[in-house]
């Protein structure tokens, strides 16, 4: 089975925006501290509800934030990741291939 | 430590009182005053005292302040939602175990007393208790560790 990682820059994002807590963040976002703590250490994926709330507190995109990738590669220069089936284009996808 | 972290903690400590008060009583009536229903009263005490713990959390709930802070998330709803899936399923291997022990001891022929119904189903609420708050400690230990923000 594939292990997939999520990588996150929470860390970074909050002393960028005036070295905020991770206390102010969780309210920001309506979790617990322990829920930010859990999320910045990579230990626990959050929902997309609460990825996309945590990207609205630091007010930039969701893949600013989180980034995706399968296998545990790291993602490549063009932003794309190590998994080759999500860097099909779109019109693939439509037509199942 | 959080709210849920505290209840679990409560939830390994509650069996031990759960067990030894309304035990100690029924097996005080069961041999002083040979009263063969000591189990079914042992099994009330407990459900009676366990209830009065439950109440507890609700009770303050109601008298104290309402918080301003989050105390309930997903993550915490994911880990009660898994914790109560590991105590169902320690609940029901202890409830085979509990059909099949007498069954080897005494044999396809033998009989045992209907008192060990009630007594299982008190072991039972012991085991589930037990089982819920370790799941839940062992969830919050590999993925709860409190840090510095």
């Amino acid at each position: 089975m594939a292990k997939d990682d999520i990588q996150n820059q929470i860390r970074r994002l909050r002393f960028d925006h005036g070295e905020m807590t991770q206390q102010q963040l969780a309210d920001k976002a309506g979790v617990t501290r322990q829920t930010i703590i859990a999320i910045e250490a990579g230990k626990y994926a959050p929902s997309l509800p609460l990825a996309f709330r945590i990207a609205a507190a630091f007010s930039v995109p969701l893949e600013d934030v989180f980034q995706y990738h399968a296998n545990g590669q790291p993602p490549k220069a063009d932003g794309k990741t190590g998994d080759p089936k999500l860097n099909r284009p779109a019109s693939a996808h439509k037509r199942g291939t | 430590m959080n709210s849920q972290t505290r209840d679990a903690c409560l939830g390994l400590l509650l069996p031990v009182p759960l067990l030894l008060i309304p035990g100690g009583v029924a097996v005080f009536i069961a041999y002083d005053k040979g009263i063969s229903f000591a189990p079914l009263l042992m099994f009330a005490g407990t459900v009676t005292w366990g209830g009065l713990f439950w109440l507890a959390p609700f009770m303050s709930g109601k008298i104290g302040k309402p918080k301003k802070k989050v105390s309930f998330d997903e993550r915490d709803l994911l880990i009660h939602k898994r914790a109560v899936m590991a105590a169902y399923v320690v609940l029901w291997l202890y409830f085979v175990a509990a059909c099949m022990i007498p069954w080897c001891i005494v044999g396809p022929h033998g009989s045992v007393s209907v008192n060990i119904m009630p007594l299982a189903l008190l072991g039972g609420l012991i085991v589930f208790t037990l089982a819920q708050g370790l799941a839940t400690l062992v969830q919050y230990g590999r993925g709860g560790n409190d840090g510095q923000g």
